[in-house]
């Protein structure tokens, strides 16, 4: 305490700027890290060891768009794109959810790089007829944002080993699902590289601005 | 005297009357407007504009002056298509059980105020009246 005394207030100040203009530089050019679980393989690479990281990955999927068309991974192939969990009778965070999407969805329209899959949990209701009448009353058309359906269990799967985001029938819940409010960001080596509160504003905006960020990302 | 009396009695009556009534308009707004914020702006929106064509607005919409019906939809929601500003919606609006006749009152009155004509709030008899005879929607 009594060096930090000897510093002075003028010095403290310059310090503090100083600090401050290294964070507000490191925010500017900082990487999306990659999320979920990781493993380590080590393999000899011309006679050295050399360590790798395995990161999780999204695995191959097939489902049903809201044109009834089967959609698989090949879908997103050299894209990024945003995922989510939801279903078209949900009375509780969907909505918000889906007027924040919105947002995201007018933001990147038509830019080919970037695309938005939504997968129902509840495809016993939402069939591929009833999902093309909610993108229609949503306001979208065009291909760039996917309404999916499919088999439950692979649609809970992906959802909760792959996405690490919650989704699962609870009859006790409003509505009669849990699942939780997360917008998921996958980039083209299909990492997550992002997780956003999507049902608030601030979640949005940042997920904006990660979309931007990993845009930027493969434009080097 | 005693006409002074009464005068000034009656003045006082009327007056205390009105500043109950403004006392309570502005109780059930704010309290309207906290169960509104709650249990109905996730799809009607806070600024009552509704959502794209999956739910419809409430500011505009002449169904809100309808007292009765939307008493009788809150309680127990709405499964048949409603036409408001000539566009027609048919997503069914879940039924709020838990809301107390007060508390419709109080969001009727919110709504009423703030996207209708309405200066002072509505009664809780109202929504006690209408709720007897609700037919389904």
């Amino acid at each position: 305490m009594r060096s930090l005394g000897n510093i002075g207030y003028s010095k403290l100040v310059v310090l503090f700027v100083v600090l401050g203009l290294m964070s507000g530089c490191d925010s500017g050019n900082k990487k999306l890290p990659i999320l979920g679980e990781r493993d380590w393989v080590t393999k000899k690479v011309d006679g050295k060891e050399v360590t790798d990281t395995i990161y999780n990955v999204i695995p191959t999927f097939t489902f049903t768009n809201q044109y009834g068309d089967t959609v698989t991974e090949k879908i997103v192939k050299d894209k990024i794109y945003v995922t989510d969990f939801f279903f078209t009778s949900c009375p509780t965070i969907c909505p918000v959810m889906k007027r924040q999407m919105l947002k995201v969805y007018k933001e990147f329209k038509d830019n080919p790089d970037v695309m938005i899959l939504s997968h129902t949990i509840d495809p016993e209701h939402d069939t591929p007829q009833v999902l093309n009448k909610f993108a229609k009353d949503l306001g979208v058309e065009g291909k760039q944002w996917q309404f999916l359906t499919g088999p439950k269990e692979k649609i809970y799967e992906i959802g909760q080993k792959s996405y690490l985001s919650a989704a699962q029938e609870d009859r006790t819940a409003e509505g009669g699902f849990l699942h939780s409010g997360a917008f998921i960001l996958i980039d083209k080596e299909k990492h997550i590289r992002g997780m956003y509160d999507g049902t608030t504003e601030e979640g949005t905006q940042k997920l904006i601005q990660g979309i931007k960020s990993l845009l930027e990302e493969y434009k080097k | 005297m005693i006409k002074k009396l009464i005068f000034s009695l009656s003045v006082f009556t009327i007056f205390s009357c009105q500043s109950e009534q403004e006392l309570k308009t502005e109780q059930y707004f704010a309290e309207g407007y906290q169960i509104y914020t709650m249990n109905c702006a996730n799809c009607h929106q806070a600024d009552g504009k509704g959502m794209a064509n999956l739910y419809p607005p409430l500011a505009g919409s002449k169904i809100i002056q309808d007292k009765p019906a939307m008493a009788c939809i809150m309680r127990y929601g709405m499964k048949s298509t409603i036409e408001v500003n000539g566009k027609p919606f048919n997503r069914p609006m879940p039924a709020n059980p838990k809301l107390q006749e007060l508390e419709i009152a109080e969001v009727i009155t919110y709504v009423n105020m703030k996207w209708g004509k309405d200066s002072i709030y509505t009664p809780i008899a109202t929504v006690t009246k209408a709720l007897i005879d609700c037919v389904e929607r």
